[in-house]
C-alpha cells in the first residue's frame, strides 16, 4: 500500500460516526459486555431493548455453530416467528445441520427417520434435491467423514449457517444485517478493483486489508 | 447312434417362478450340466482336427458352434440347440456361466458375485461394473420390500467399497428416504421382479466379455452385416423390404423414377421452383407470373391442384415449408415474404421491411419463428405476426434466395458471399464457412442436415458434410448450366441419390456415394430450373422447367402421347 496519500489530510472524519461503525460491529456480533463499556466510555445514548435481543441473538448463534440445530431453530421460531417459513433455504440448512448432528453420532435409524420427516418435503422442488442427495449420501459410508460430501461435517459450514441465520434474524428485526465496518470494507475493495481495472497497470494495487494495518 | 446318458437333453435353465416368458422362450444361455469343456468330450461326426470352418480360415470352428447355438436357443429351438451342443462336444456357455444367470434370475446375488469372480477371463474392472449392477438389484429389491435398514447395509458395505459409478452414491441413499422416486429413477421403472432380473441379466450379458457369454443373437448381427454391405454396394437401391439371403443382393434401376407419370400444366409462365413438404403429402410450385400453386399428393400417387396462391407482384423463386406442414413461406423479386395457410390458400402475413427488401426466407425449427435475408446483407428473426425480433447485421447474406437451416433448428445457412456458404449459429452468434473457388448458384440440404449440395457456376455440384467439421465429399458433373439458376436435391430411400436440372431440358440422377450417373431423363421442352425428391416416397420425383409444366416421374407407365423417354447411360 503506498504510503498515505496528501488527500488524506484534507478529509476530517467526525468523531461520532466511528463510534457508530464501533457500536454497529459489537451489536452484529452480539458482544454484549464490550458494548456495555463502550456506550459508558464513550457517553452514546443506546436502546435498552437492543441488549435483551443481543443476549437472545447470541445464544442462538452458538447454538447453531455447536451444531446444536434443534435449539437453534426452537429459540429462532420463539424470537422471530415466521423467520423460518419465510426463508426456506435457512430452515433446509438449519434442519440439515440437526440431521448431521445424527449422522455424526452414528444414530442412523434416528437419522433416516428425521429424514423421512423432515427433510423430504423439500425434495418436491427441484432445487433441493441436489442438496438433499448429496446430505443423503453421508448415511452411504461408515465413515461420513472421508466421503466425498466431507465438508457438510465441518466448522466451516456450521459456521456459514450460523452467520446466515444471523443476518436474517436482524434483518427480521429490521436491523442492518451487515455491520458498517463490513460494508466499509467491501466498499474500498470494489472501489480498488474499479479503478485499477479503468487504468489498468498504471493504477492502484488491489485493497489489502493486510497491508493496509500493516502501514 | 450315441446313447443318451441321462435325460439333461431336455432340462432347461429352471426358473423359479416358472418357464421364463420374455426375451426368447428360455434363455438362449444353454442347458446345465450336460457337456463340460473339461470332461469327456462326445465324438464328433465331422473331423475332429478342423479347427476352421470355410475357404478363408478365418473362422474358428468353436465360435461358429457357438452362436449357431445361440441362434437355434434366441428362435426357440432348445431342443436342437442342446442336441447341437451335445453332438458337437460344445457347449455354448461354462457352467460356471450358467449358474451365474440362474442365480441372478433367482435373486441370489451375493452368490451371484461370488461366482463372478470364479469366472476366468474377466478384468478387475467389469467385476467391478457388474457386482455394482447386481448389488444395485439387490439393493432396489430390499427397498421394494421396505427394507431399509438392509438396504443401507448393502449400500454401505457392499456397493460404496466397489469404488465405481461413484455419482451414483448420493441418489441411491435420497431413494432410501425418498422411495417414491424411484419410479422416476431412469433405469428403473414399474414392472414385475422377474422381467426386471431379465433386464439385469441383459445388461450384464452386455457388460461381460463375448468369450464368457455369448452376445444375443450373435449370428443376426452378422447377417446383418453382410446384407447392408450388400445394400451399401447397391448402386440403385431405391427400395425398402426384404433382402434375400439366398443371392447377393442388387437392385436393377427400375426401382428409380425414370418415367414420366404425370405432367402438371396449370401454371400460366416458366415454373422456378418446387418443393414437396416434409411429409410428402403436398407439392409447392411456383411460376415467373408471380403464382404459387399448391398441390396434393393422392394416396395413388396422382398430383391435384390444391390452391393457387396470389398476392406477390413478382415472380416467386423460393418457397419454405414449415416443420408441420401446415404453412409455406415464399418470397422472390418483390422482395416481400408471405405466410400461407396450406388448408385454406389463406395468406396469413406479409413480412417487408422499411426501404428494405427481403430476399430469402426459411424456417426455425419450432415452427414458431422465421428468417429472412435482407438486401442489406444481415438476417432478420421474425415472429409469426410479422413483427421483428432480432437482427444480426454484418456481411451474412447475399442476394441470393436461398436459406437453409440445420435439422437442430442450430444453424442456418446463407450464401454470404459469392463462393462462400455461411453456416451461422443464430444464438451463439458462431460462424463455419464452406469456401468454394467460384460462385456458387444455389445449395440444397439433405434431411438428416449433414450434408450441403452446392451448385456452382460453370455447373459442377459438390457434395460437403457439414456435420461437425467440414469436408468437401465429391462432385457431380454431366448436366449442363450456363446463364440461369439451376436447382439440385437429395432424394431416394436414404437420401441415396442426388437429381438436378439442367438447361439442356433434363434430369440428371446420380447415385450419391458413388457419384455415378444412373439416369438422364428427357421430356421437357425448356430447362429444367429445379427439382424435388419426395422425401415419403422414394419413388416420385418433380421436375419444374421453363416449358411451363411439371413432371411428376416414377415407376409406372403413362399412356398419354407425351410419353417421357429413358436415356440410358
Amino acid at each position: 500500500m503506498d504510503a498515505d496519500p496528501p488527500q488524506f489530510g484534507n478529509i476530517d472524519v467526525n468523531e461520532s460516526d466511528i463510534h457508530t461503525i464501533v457500536l454497529s460491529y459489537l451489536v452484529h456480533n452480539c458482544f454484549k459486555d464490550t458494548l456495555e463499556s463502550f456506550v459508558s466510555c464513550t457517553g452514546m445514548k443506546q436502546p435498552v431493548d437492543h441488549m435483551q435481543d443481543m443476549e437472545k441473538r447470541k445464544r442462538i448463534y452458538h447454538f447453531a455453530l455447536d451444531g446444536n440445530a434443534s435449539k437453534a431453530i426452537e429459540m429462532t421460531e420463539e424470537f422471530a416467528p415466521g423467520l423460518l417459513e419465510e426463508n426456506k433455504d435457512l430452515h433446509f440448512d438449519l434442519l440439515s445441520l440437526h440431521f448431521v448432528e445424527l449422522v455424526s453420532s452414528h444414530k442412523t435409524q434416528e437419522a433416516l427417520l428425521f429424514a423421512q420427516c423432515q427433510l423430504t418435503d423439500f425434495g418436491k422442488e427441484q432445487k433441493y434435491v441436489k442438496k438433499l442427495e448429496d446430505f443423503m449420501a453421508l448415511l452411504a459410508y461408515d465413515e461420513p467423514e472421508k466421503s466425498p460430501m466431507f465438508h457438510l461435517l465441518s466448522s466451516d459450514h456450521r459456521q456459514h449457517v450460523a452467520e446466515s441465520l444471523n443476518r436474517a434474524i436482524l434483518a427480521h428485526t429490521k436491523l442492518p444485517s451487515y455491520s458498517a465496518m463490513e460494508r466499509l470494507i467491501q466498499q474500498t475493495t470494489v472501489v480498488r478493483q474499479c479503478l485499477s481495472q479503468e487504468l489498468g497497470k498504471d493504477g492502484h494495487k488491489p485493497f489489502s486489508l493486510k497491508d493496509f494495518l500493516k502501514s | 447312434m450315441r446313447v443318451v446318458e441321462d435325460g439333461t437333453l431336455s432340462k432347461r435353465v429352471k426358473v423359479s417362478s416358472g418357464k421364463i416368458g420374455g426375451l426368447s422362450d428360455d434363455t438362449s444361455v444353454g442347458e446345465q450340466g450336460s457337456c463340460s469343456l473339461s470332461g469327456s468330450m462326445a465324438p464328433l461326426l465331422a473331423s475332429e482336427d478342423d479347427k476352421v470352418v470355410g475357404s478363408n480360415g478365418v473362422i474358428s470352428k468353436v465360435e461358429f458352434v457357438r452362436i449357431i447355438t445361440e441362434a437355434l436357443y434366441s428362435l426357440g429351438y432348445s431342443k436342437i440347440g442342446a442336441h447341437l451342443e451335445e453332438e458337437s462336444g460344445i457347449p455354448l456357455h461354462s457352467n460356471l456361466v450358467l449358474t451365474f444367470v440362474q442365480q441372478i434370475l433367482d435373486g441370489q446375488w451375493d452368490e451371484s458375485v461370488t461366482t463372478l469372480h470364479q469366472i476366468d477371463l474377466m478384468d478387475e474392472n467389469i467385476i467391478k461394473l457388474a457386482s455394482f449392477a447386481i448389488l444395485e438389484q439387490k439393493f432396489f429389491e430390499l427397498l421394494d420390500g421396505e427394507e431399509e435398514m438392509d438396504a443401507l447395509k448393502t449400500l454401505r458395505t457392499q456397493i460404496i467399497p466397489l469404488r465405481v459409478n461413484c455419482d451414483r452414491a448420493p441418489e441411491l441413499s435420497y431413494f432410501i428416504v425418498c422411495p417414491s422416486q424411484i419410479s422416476l429413477d431412469k433405469t428403473h421403472s414399474q414392472e414385475s421382479r422377474l422381467s426386471s432380473r431379465k433386464k439385469l441379466l441383459g445388461e450384464l450379458r452386455k457388460l461381460l466379455p463375448p468369450t464368457v457369454i455369448i452376445p444375443e443373437n450373435r449370428l443376426v448381427c452378422l447377417v446383418e452385416q453382410a446384407l447392408d454391405l450388400q445394400k451399401d454396394n447397391c448402386r440403385f437401391h431405391n427400395s425398402v423390404g426384404e433382402m434375400s439371403l439366398l443371392v447377393d443382393h442388387q437392385c436393377g434401376k427400375d426401382k428409380i423414377p425414370y418415367q414420366t407419370v404425370q405432367i402438371l400444366k396449370e401454371h400460366y409462365g416458366e415454373v422456378w421452383f418446387l418443393k414437396f413438404s416434409h411429409n410428402g403429402r403436398y407439392l409447392a410450385s411456383s411460376s415467373c407470373d408471380s403464382r404459387v400453386i399448391i398441390w396434393v399428393v393422392n394416396v395413388d400417387g396422382h398430383v391435384i391442384m390444391r390452391h393457387r396462391l396470389t398476392g406477390h407482384r413478382q415472380p416467386v423463386s423460393y418457397i419454405s415449408w414449415s416443420p408441420e406442414d401446415d404453412q409455406i413461406l415464399t418470397c422472390g423479386d418483390d422482395k416481400t415474404v408471405r405466410r400461407w395457410d396450406i388448408d385454406s390458400g389463406e395468406c396469413l402475413c406479409v413480412y417487408e421491411k422499411q426501404n428494405l427488401g427481403l430476399v430469402s426466407c426459411g424456417w426455425a425449427a419450432d415452427g414458431k419463428s422465421i428468417f429472412t435475408g435482407v438486401t442489406d446483407k444481415s438476417i432478420s428473426m421474425w415472429d409469426l405476426k410479422g413483427k421483428e425480433v432480432e437482427s444480426w447485421k454484418g456481411q451474412r447474406t447475399h442476394c441470393m434466395a436461398d436459406l437453409g437451416i440445420t435439422s437442430d433448428g442450430k444453424e442456418l445457412i446463407t450464401l454470404c458471399k459469392e463462393n462462400v456458404v455461411l453456416l451461422f449459429g443464430w444464438e451463439t452468434e458462431s460462424e463455419r464457412f464452406i469456401e468454394e473457388n467460384q460462385t456458387i448458384t444455389s445449395f440444397a440440404l439433405s434431411e438428416d442436415g449433414k450434408l450441403l449440395l452446392v451448385s456452382l457456376w460453370d455447373g459442377d455440384i459438390h457434395l460437403w458434410d457439414i456435420d461437425g467439421c467440414m469436408e468437401w465429399i465429391g462432385e457431380y458433373n454431366g448436366h449442363t448450366r450456363s446463364r440461369l439458376l439451376v436447382r439440385s436435391c437429395f432424394g431416394g430411400l436414404e437420401q441415396a441419390f442426388i437429381a438436378s436440372g439442367s438447361e439442356n431440358s433434363k434430369v440428371y440422377i446420380w447415385h450419391r456415394a458413388s457419384m455415378e450417373l444412373v439416369f438422364s431423363l428427357s421430356g421437357h421442352s425448356g430447362a429444367v430450373n429445379c427439382v424435388s425428391w419426395n422425401p415419403a416416397n422414394p419413388h416420385m420425383l418433380a421436375s419444374a422447367s421453363d416449358d411451363h409444366t411439371i413432371r411428376i416421374w416414377g415407376l409406372k407407365r403413362v399412356n398419354s402421347k407425351s410419353n417421357g423417354t429413358l436415356e440410358k447411360v
